[in-house]
């Protein structure tokens, strides 16, 4: 019912004891919330906790800057269009994915952005791909010194037939690193996480590895030379589990030094690996098809929340 | 069940016997077809041994051919002049076969490279009388002969040898070892000279060593380039030298028995050199293979 | 092998200890707040859910950034979803203390009688030592711990049982009773507050032993 006046004034001047008490249990909530630190009586102290999403400390628009920025890349192979019209920008010490279905030109886009597409004759390659501002098909760009900044992981491991050592040796040597070669060549090795495997064997052929080994020798021989990106071209497809695994904690390692660029169909593996991943689908024509990207964006939004239709199709295994 | 029986039985039947009895006589065809390409080269090899048995003595080897009338002597010119013109027209052909096949395989444009290709085949099908007598209007006529001039008649027919010997090998070296290397950002020489060749050496001795057997059996080149020689062992390139196959070819001509004799028994040196050079080819293509698949 | 993903769990994880501490802080508070009939401590409780959901919403994204980038499996699989469902658990616990600081700043005004605030103190104390006991059993996977949650969840019922009885007591008082009805939703608050603790303890059960079933159920009171 009603409540009683008298009764509301009366306590509403509560005694100075109980002030006082009030008082500090009102300041341990706010020193708790403030600084995080607590009293003994209550819980053990605990600062607050991040919990960053992969990228996302990492991807504020400020201190992005682009590797590479392509506009309007066409890849064809002679009369065959393979990529069609691709925009896409690179990040700098990110993990980006390229994932999509056979046949859609991820390894194509891949190669053009080191000149590999040089090597097949019949290559032709129309827009822009530029590096740090410069377009790598550019007049008067030289594909070896874009070969020297921008490295190669194939999808099988293709060692030299040399030496462990040499495998590495041989591009310092190459390139004029010879300052130091041990130390260049254990220190490629261990960022690799290969050299406590091998060190007590350098001389021996490389093809005594198996092929995880083999894989991450490779990976140690295109770091050695300090390149400034390095792409991956499915370079798990070919390895077992365990080995799979090995290279992808080693990939979260290195984007720490280099920016990666990996192409893989295991979309889990984007998933696991990937701060950025883009998703090329075919487009059916009637001279058969061709490669377009669809969508790219932030690993988790691509995998939790994709913008595009086939995007969710390709990643729920639905289609493709 | 006996339905089921006859459509799974796995017992022969009157069609698999008919198959049996044709495979049986397919075998047996190309067994019979091997066994007779053995059976000529040992009855050629066997005869001309016999043949040239009583000829090969340390005189042989050692001595060069008697004066006229005398008996004994040997063909010890003939042994070092072949020596000498095969020599010189390995390292003429050699390098040469090399660079092409490396020009082909890795710089040429397709359409050129095919044209290049083509032009080795024309060239290792020459009749080599034909080289010879090029080689003699190109290099003889006017300044005589020479043991250099009748190398590089031989090296010509070897060039398109090593070239297709190395040629093959290095389309061997698969692509992906190239894309390794270019990749680091070596240049297409570096990644050939570094890479691909190391890789390659195997095949290319074998590809030499099969260039060398066949033009130390070649004669028609050497009739017109190094025929007229003394009869004295010369180790100069810059005279004209006698060669094994032509010395059995003088040799046969002769009226003394023992002259025969001695051709038979240089055939028999030269069918072992070709016999031995072979299999050595043979041996290191093995072993090269071997490394290559790692 | 597969650092980042066992970082990222125990990233959440810790996370979710970090929301459970302030679960307490806030139950403290709200206790606090009603037995000194402190209105501005209430408010700040009230407030102060706002770091709970946070915290709340934090973790369920990060729970679904897990499953979509790293397909957890086995104990890893029944490790997230335990997370979900204790982060959920947390969260009314949290809303809960929003409840009893609002009911408090409604009767503000009101003298508080001295039996009820020491049952609410009681059973305020209980409650916080169920929270403490459903994290740290989580935190080291102890069975054992967590299942005696059940018990002591039973002395919190006990707890609220009385508290409904006094209130009745106090029935003939008019002036009393629509604080007496306030009070009893807050006993049942606590009451839920603990409930919320032995679901958390049976997540970590779930955890352990992979079988997902309640320590008892409430529709079968024979123990069935």
């Amino acid at each position: 019912m009603g409540r009683d006046p008298t009764q509301a004034r009366r306590a509403s001047s509560p005694p100075a004891g109980l002030e006082r008490a009030r008082r500090q249990s009102r300041h341990a909530l706010h020193d708790g919330i403030a600084s995080g630190a607590l009293e003994a009586d209550t819980m053990h102290a605990v600062a607050p906790i991040e919990i960053a999403q992969p990228g996302e400390a990492r991807l504020s628009a400020a201190n992005r800057e682009a590797v590479f920025e392509t506009r309007g890349l066409n890849v064809s192979y002679g009369k065959a269009l393979a990529v069609a019209s691709v925009d896409l920008s690179i990040y700098r010490n990110l993990v980006t994915a390229i994932i999509g279905p056979s046949g859609c030109g991820k390894s194509t886009f891949l190669r053009s952005l080191n000149r590999m597409n040089d090597l097949v004759p019949s290559a032709r390659v129309e827009g822009e791909v530029l590096y740090h501002g410069q377009n790598i098909y550019g007049d008067g760009v030289d594909p070896v010194e874009v070969r020297r900044r921008i490295g190669m992981v194939f999808q099988k491991p293709n060692p030299f037939p040399k030496s462990i050592y040499d495998n590495v040796a041989w591009g310092l040597r190459v390139l004029g690193m010879k300052d130091d070669l041990d130390g260049r060549v254990e220190r490629a090795l261990t960022q690799a996480a290969l050299w406590d495997e091998v060190k007590d064997r350098l001389k021996k052929s490389a093809f005594g590895l198996s092929g995880g080994q083999q894989q991450r020798l490779c990976l140690a021989r295109a770091i050695a030379v300090e390149p400034d990106v390095v792409l991956l071209d499915e370079p798990a497809s070919a390895l077992d589990p365990i080995a799979t695994s090995k290279i992808e904690d080693l990939m979260h390692e290195l984007k720490n030094d280099y920016t990666l660029v990996i192409v893989t169909h295991n979309m889990q593996q984007a998933a696991r690996v990937a701060d950025m991943t883009a998703f090329f689908t075919l487009e059916r024509t009637e001279s058969g098809g061709h490669g377009v990207l669809v969508e790219y964006d932030e690993t988790p939004k691509i995998f939790t929340q994709p913008a595009d239709k086939r995007t969710e199709g390709y990643v729920t295994g639905r289609f493709g | 069940m006996a339905v089921d029986a006859a459509r799974f039985s796995l017992t022969p039947s009157p069609r698999t016997r008919r198959r049996k009895l044709v495979n049986l006589l397919m075998q047996a065809l190309a067994t019979i077809a091997a066994l007779a390409a053995v059976a000529v080269l040992a009855v050629v090899i066997i005869s001309v041994a016999r043949r040239g048995a009583t000829a090969l003595n340390w005189d042989f080897f050692t001595k060069t051919a008697a004066t006229f009338g005398q008996s004994g002597g040997g063909v010890a010119n003939a042994l070092v002049g072949s020596l000498v013109i095969v020599a010189i027209a390995t390292v003429m052909a050699v390098p040469v076969g090399i660079l092409v096949a490396l020009y082909v395989s890795e710089f040429a444009p397709p359409r050129i490279a095919d044209f290049v290709r083509l032009v080795l085949d024309v060239l290792n099908g020459l009749p080599s009388i034909i080289i010879g007598i090029f080689v003699f209007g190109l290099l003889v006529v006017g300044s005589g002969q020479a043991a250099w001039k009748g190398s590089f008649a031989l090296a010509i027919i070897m060039l398109p040898l090593v070239a297709r010997a190395t040629q093959e090998v290095l389309a061997l070296v698969p692509t992906t070892l190239r894309e390794g290397a270019l990749a680091l950002g070596a240049s297409r020489w570096r990644t050939v000279v570094g890479v691909v060749l190391p890789t390659t050496l195997g095949g290319i001795l074998t590809g030499t060593v099969l260039a060398v057997a066949r033009a130390a059996g070649e004669t028609a080149p050497l009739l017109f380039t190094t025929s007229i020689a003394a009869n004295t062992v010369t180790w100069d390139p810059r005279q004209p030298v006698l060669s094994i196959p032509y010395d059995i070819f003088v040799l046969s001509e002769s009226a003394d028995p023992a002259d025969h004799a001695r051709a038979w028994a240089l055939g028999f040196v030269l069918i072992s050199f070709v016999l031995v050079t072979s299999l050595t080819a043979r041996l290191l293509l093995v072993r090269y293979r071997k490394r290559l698949e790692g | 092998m597969r650092v980042t993903f066992q970082e990222e769990l125990e990233q959440v994880e810790a996370a979710l200890q970090e929301e459970g501490d302030y679960v307490l802080r806030a139950l403290r508070a709200a206790v606090n707040a009603l037995e000194q009939a402190d209105a501005e401590l209430a408010d700040e409780v009230i407030a102060f859910d706002d770091e709970v959901d946070q915290r709340y919403f934090s973790i369920q994204e990060g729970i679904q950034s897990l499953l979509a980038r790293q397909t957890p499996v086995a104990v890893d699989l029944r490790l997230v979803l335990a997370m979900l469902h204790a982060n959920l658990h947390l969260e009314r616990m949290g809303d809960y203390c929003v409840t009893i600081a609002k009911l408090t700043k409604l009767v503000s005004d009101v003298e508080p009688d001295e039996g009820l605030v020491q049952a609410f103190e009681e059973m305020g104390q209980r409650a916080e030592e169920m929270i403490r006991v459903a994290l740290d059993s989580f935190q080291r996977r102890d069975l054992e711990a967590a299942s005696s949650l059940v018990d002591l969840d039973e002395l919190i019922d006990r707890a609220n049982r009385r508290a409904v009885e006094r209130v009745l007591d106090l029935g003939g008082d008019i002036s009393k009773r629509e604080w007496g009805l306030r009070m009893i939703v807050v006993s049942r608050c606590l009451e839920r507050i603990g409930d919320h603790a032995v679901d958390i303890g049976e997540q970590t059960a779930f955890l352990i032993t992979g079988e997902f079933r309640e320590f008892t159920d409430a529709s079968h009171t024979d123990g069935s």
